[in-house]
Order: C-alpha cells, then structure tokens, then sequence
C-alpha cells in the first residue's frame, strides 16, 4: 500500500496468477469489458444515492482489497470438518476464498436431468450452456457491485435442473474464506437454473476460518421456470472483521415458488440486495430474514421486489435483534404495477432493541399502482417486555438466560422456516451463542 | 413460613399496600379477599419480586431470609411461586422448553444435578397424571392463543412441577368455568402439604368451595382489615365487603 486511501474499486480488479476464466471467449471478454466500464461510470456511489443513503461505501473502500489472487491448495477434509453440520445430508460444493474446490466437495450421486459443476470449469468444458445465463437475471445493465462481481468474475457454483427434474438432498454450497495475509476480495457468481417443473432444495453458507479481514462479493442468479419450486436457505456466518455483500437476482415463471430464508449472523459490514421479477402469473415469493447485528456490525437489507404481472403474491418477513452498538438497514420497496391486479404482498421487518446504543433504519415502501390488491406492510421497534421477563425470573430463570429465550422466542418463526432440522438447530444455537456474549448497553 | 410486617409500597405517587400484616405457617393455606383494586395483586407482586413498586416501610421474612433484598430468580429459587392473575403470552418459546429451564434453573440454584431430557418427561407425565391434564399444552408457545382456562391450568400445572415452599396464587379463579375451576381446585388440593404454605387470592368464595382455608383475610385500601377462620368467607359472600367496609371506617 503506498499510504494514500483507494478512491476507487480497481484494486478489485487485480490480475490473477493463475489466469482469468474462459479466457479467449469472444462474448465472455465483451461481457467483462462492459461490466468494467459501468463499474468506472458508476464510480463510488455517495449516501446522496438513494440505495446507499443510510450505509457509506467508505469503510469498504477504504481497505483497498486486492482480488484473490491464487488458489488455496493446501485445506484438507479434516480442517473443514468443525464448519460441516452434523445431521446435514446433502451434496455438498465447498468453494475456498471464492473457487470451486473439488477435493473438499462431497457432491455424491446426483439424478437424471441435474448439473452441478463450477463456473470456471464450465467455461472450460461448455461454454454455450453458459452463454445465455450469464447475466441472464441480472441483465446486461446491472448495479454496482453486480458489474464488479462480472468484470472480476472469476468462479461460481452452477445449478441446473432439466424439466421435472427433483433434488431429494439439498445442495449445499459452503463458501469459505481463509486467512489471507492481505485483505482480499474474492467475488462468485452462482448460477441456479430450473426448468419448468423441477425442484431443488440449496442451502448456502458463508463461513470462515479465523477472523481474518476479507470482502466476499457474491453475485447470485436464480432463474425459475414454470411451476419450478426453489427453496433456498443463506446462513452468513463470515468473520467479524470481514466485509460481505450478495446480490440475488431472482426472476420467476408463472406457478414458480421461491422461498428464502437469510440468516445474517457475521460480518463487520454486510450488504444484502434481494431483488424478484416475476415473468409469469400466479408466482409465489417469500423472502424471510433474520439478522443480529453488535458491537462493530452493520446489517444492510435492501429488498426490491416488482409485481408487473397479476396474480402474483410475495412476503417479505424480516426480524433483527440489535445490540451494542450494532446498526441495521431495512429497505424494503414492492411496486405493484398498474396491471398487476390481483397481487397480494406482505412485507414486515420487525426489530427488538437490546441496547441503547443500537441503531435501526427501517424503511418499508409499497408502492401500489392497481386498484384490486391485497397489500400491507408493518414495522415494529421494541425492546424486550418487562412483564415477560419477569414472568420468566418469576419462575426462577436467571435474567441473563431468560432475555436470551425471548430473543430467540422473537427469532423462532424465522429459524423454524429454514428447510432443514439440523439448520435450525444449528442456527438456534449459533444464534444463542452470540447473545450470550451480547452487550446489552 | 412467611412473615409480612407493617408492608408499604408505593406505584408511582401513589401508595397502595398501605401497612399490611400477615402470618403464613407451613402447610397452612390463607385466602385474601377483597374488592377489586384493594391491592391483592399489588401484594403478590411485591412478594414474588416485580419492578415497579417501591417498597417504603416494612418487611417480609420468609424462612428466615429478608425476601426484598433478592431477585425474583432468587425468591423462585427459596420456593416462592407466584400463579399470575393474568399469565404472560410468550409467542416462540416452546412451552416444554421454558419448563424444563424453569426445573432446571431452581435445581441448580440448590445445588441439584440437572434432569435430562427423559427423567424431565417421565416427570412431566407423572405431573400430567396427577393434575388430569393432557399434554396437548406442552408442546405450543407459553400461554401465546391459550384460552384464559389453559393458562390458568399452565400455571397450576407449573406450580405442580416446581413444587413450590409457598405458592401465591393470584385470582386463579376468576374467568373460569366450574369445571375449569374444578381442575385448578383439584390441583390446588393434590399439592397440599405439610410442606407447602399457600396463598389464595380470590375475589369470590366460589374457589373456597373447593380449598379450604386455614384462615381468610380481608384487604382493603392496601391492608388485612379483619380475619377469620373460613366462615368469614361465608359471612362475605352473604353480607359483601360494605358492612366491613363500614365497620373500619367506624373504628
Ligand atoms: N402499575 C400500576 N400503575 C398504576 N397504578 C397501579 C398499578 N398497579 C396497580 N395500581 C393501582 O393499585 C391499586 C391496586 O391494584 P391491584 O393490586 O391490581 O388490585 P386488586 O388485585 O386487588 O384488584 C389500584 O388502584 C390500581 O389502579
Ligand atoms: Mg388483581
């Protein structure tokens, strides 16, 4: 580092050792080449723009994160055996400091008509199959750090379900970050396609080895066909000093079921853009969140659904506990087209305050252009009630454990919505564990 | 057991426990009653530990030990159990989840090993058994959509498993039906101990029916005005609280 601050995001875009993927793709090289130009026209966005108004980028540039440069070779089986969950069956994808890592993965029997693989494999292998979904969600034209994320792309998990196609297992996509002796950004971009009528089930985790200083900048595109069903449970659980940002683009066909469950746990500075567009009538989305946030920790949601179909129906449910001096943002926005007649949409963000000192911005919009729909939206700031408390010491349950049953009692409806019994169980105690080390001033 | 002398507190300005005396012995069973707002709930709040009452003169001794300087955890852990007049709705915590914590908790204050899942269900059922309940309550949210006659069983039904020294048992009757009051009259009745004092507060005599006191006491504008053996119950009923009212004012 030469002393003076970044001002800009091209320590990002570092060359890599180990060469860039589907290097001497025509269409893949315009791709990255248009990306790299809105990245430079967009700049660094200030809290003037609207979708950084309550979260400044500076913290975040200000590190001058160097793209991960080379792989990780040397983690075996054994030291990633503390992060795997007990009870959890599934086919498993690990990706080290943002590359597919075959030796650690456990992907199993797969059957007819699905396809997992990486991203830069399948570059390698068969580029056509990517030709189309590459920026197929997000458009050509995207936000800032889903430009990024493709100028530097890099590696990435792909899902494909043919028709009808079922997954019993979840995938499991475990993304690990490991201590890098400079800050590094590493940015995957996940692709999850189902056909008309196929079903999966992925689970995706966030997780790191230490509490190394890192940036994750993930980018996912998930594309569901006709009456496709796609449940998706995030846990992001990164070190505390890390930076995490993720994009999902969702875009659903007419009869399709997208239900998201997103755990936000870690993180110094975590961003997370939740954005759906329906193609088809009578889709169903629900987007559902839990988050902490403590001591050095912001919590950034921002949700944009838009409902220019009819018939469609999304809930977005969102809980934070705030603590210390943690910050959150919820900016949730739903626009109801004007012929998106009978849409039904719900949002609510709910907040427990545990501390003084924490703070929440709460944002939730509607935005209704039809007249025959079922909208509401609600938000709720509280602390925890005394008279609950009491009831609990009252029965002899010592003050300390009994906030942390009504936190986790307030968390409950969102843990018991993830897919998985042994999710929510080590959700629930990953979640108690924090509070119990939780300042409560 | 207990020994309350001379009992003051204050909500806010307001003074509502207004020197109250009273004597609870082992194994005894004491109702109070008395108009609504005299301060019956008041003082079960002061006795169990709730925030937001000022003690300003008095004391309360419970086998030995100044019951005001604890915590509620610690008076639980002594054996004090409060059956709240109205039981909270605790939406997410899992009813068999709080129970056992509750358990566990005072058996750690004491210095008891812990149950484990299977010895703390096998309790359970016995609990279960002896109060005629079905278990359909243990596996919802605390109280949260109980009707005010299954939170009004919940808290017998804690009472049973926490086998409290003294138990406090604040209006468990009202809004009950004569069957529902029958099971918490029952319940009452099967915990009856040598052991175990008792407090019931109660509005009506219906409940006296049911659990007979060793004796009764009137509280009126924040103390026991007058008390008896459980034939002042009678008198009440018959009479309504005026004529003691009336009597005091004369005094
Ligand atoms: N938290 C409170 N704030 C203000 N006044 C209260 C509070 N609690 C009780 N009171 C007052 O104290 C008096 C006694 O109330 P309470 O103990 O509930 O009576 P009871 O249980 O006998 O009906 C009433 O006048 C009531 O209004
Ligand atoms: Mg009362």
């Amino acid at each position: 580092m030469n002393g003076a601050s970044p001002t800009s995001f091209d320590t990002w875009l570092s060359a890599r050792a180990d060469g860039e993927a589907g290097a001497g793709l025509d269409w893949l090289e315009a791709q990255r080449r248009s990306a790299l130009d809105q990245v430079r026209e967009q700049g660094v966005p200030g809290t003037k723009q609207e979708a950084w108004r309550y979260t400044s980028l500076k913290r975040l540039i200000e590190q001058g994160f160097a793209r991960v440069e080379d792989e990780v070779t040397a983690l075996q089986l054994q030291d990633i055996e503390e992060l795997l969950i007990p009870g959890l069956d599934s086919h498993r994808v690990v990706m080290v400091n943002g590359r597919y890592t075959p030796s650690l993965s456990a992907l199993g029997d797969l059957p007819r008509g699905v396809r997992v693989t990486g991203l830069r494999a399948l570059l390698a292998s068969d580029p056509d199959a990517l030709r189309e979904r590459l920026n197929g969600v997000t458009g050509e034209s995207q936000p800032l750090f889903a430009a990024l994320n493709m100028a530097g792309l890099d590696d990435g998990l792909v899902v494909l379900l043919d028709r009808g196609a079922t997954l019993e297992r979840p995938i499991e996509l475990i993304h690990l970050s490991v201590g890098m002796d400079e800050p590094r950004v590493a940015q995957p971009r996940h692709l999850v396609s189902l056909a008309d009528g196929a079903q999966a089930t992925l689970i995706e985790r966030y997780v790191s080895l230490g509490e190394s200083l890192y940036c994750t900048n993930s980018v996912l595109e998930l594309s569901l066909g006709r009456d496709a069903v796609l449940k998706h449970d995030r846990i992001q659980v990164e070190s505390l000093n890390a930076f995490h940002i993720t994009g999902l683009y969702l875009s659903q066909g007419a009869g399709s079921r997208y239900v998201g469950v997103n755990i936000g746990l870690g993180a110094a500075w975590a961003r997370t853009d939740l954005v759906a567009r329906f193609s088809g009538e009578h889709a169903e989305c629900d987007l559902q969140g839990l988050y902490l946030a403590g001591d050095r920790q912001l919590m950034d949601y921002h949700i944009d659904v838009n409902h220019a179909l009819p018939s469609c129906s999304s809930r977005e449910t969102f809980k934070g506990i705030l603590y210390g001096k943690g910050r959150a943002v919820f900016d949730g926005r739903v626009v109801v087209a004007k012929d998106a007649q009978k849409t039904d949409a719900a949002m609510s963000n709910k907040n427990l305050m545990l501390s003084e000192n924490a703070e929440i911005d709460t944002k939730p919009q509607l935005e209704i252009n039809a007249d025959d729909v079922k909208c509401s939206h609600g938000t709720t700031v509280g602390q925890i009630e005394p008279e609950k408390l009491f009831y609990l010491r009252s029965r002899g349950i010592s003050a300390p454990f009994a906030r942390r049953m009504l936190c986790l009692g307030f968390a409950e409806e969102i843990i018991d919505a993830l897919h998985s019994d042994a999710l929510r169980e080590a959700v629930s105690e990953e979640v108690g564990r924090r509070l119990e080390t939780a300042p409560l001033t | 057991m207990l020994s309350v002398k001379g009992l003051r507190a204050n909500v806010g300005e307001n003074e509502i426990l207004t020197g109250l005396d009273l004597e609870v012995g082992p194994g005894e069973i004491h109702a109070i009653m008395g108009p609504n707002g005299s301060g019956k709930s008041t003082f079960s709040h002061v006795l169990s530990g709730r925030e937001g009452y000022e003690v300003t003169a008095g004391s309360v001794t419970f086998e030995g030990q100044d019951l005001l300087a604890l915590e509620p955890e610690e008076r639980a852990h002594l054996g004090v159990f409060l059956a709240f007049q109205y039981p909270v709705e605790l939406p997410g915590v899992n009813n068999t989840y709080f129970l056992k914590a509750a358990l566990n908790s005072i058996r750690k204050a004491r210095g008891e090993s812990e149950l484990d899942a299977v010895s703390f269900l096998r309790l359970i059922k016995e609990k279960l058994k002896i109060l005629h309940l079905n278990d359909s309550l243990l596996k919802r949210a605390v109280n949260a959509g109980f009707s005010g006659g299954e939170k009004k069983r919940n808290e017998i039904f804690q009472m049973a498993l926490l086998e409290p020294k003294l138990a406090i048992l604040d209006e468990t009757d009202s809004g009950l039906d004569i069957d529902a009051l029958r099971v918490v009259a029952d319940g009452v009745n099967a915990l009856r101990s040598p052991e175990r004092s008792m407090i019931v507060v109660t509005h009506y005599q219906r409940l006296l029916d049911y659990i007979e006191p060793d004796r009764v006491h009137v509280l009126a504008k924040g103390r026991i005005i007058r008390s008896g053996g459980k034939e002042l119950a009678l008198e009440l009923e018959e009479k309504g609280y005026g004529w003691i009212l009336e009597q005091e004012q004369a005094a």
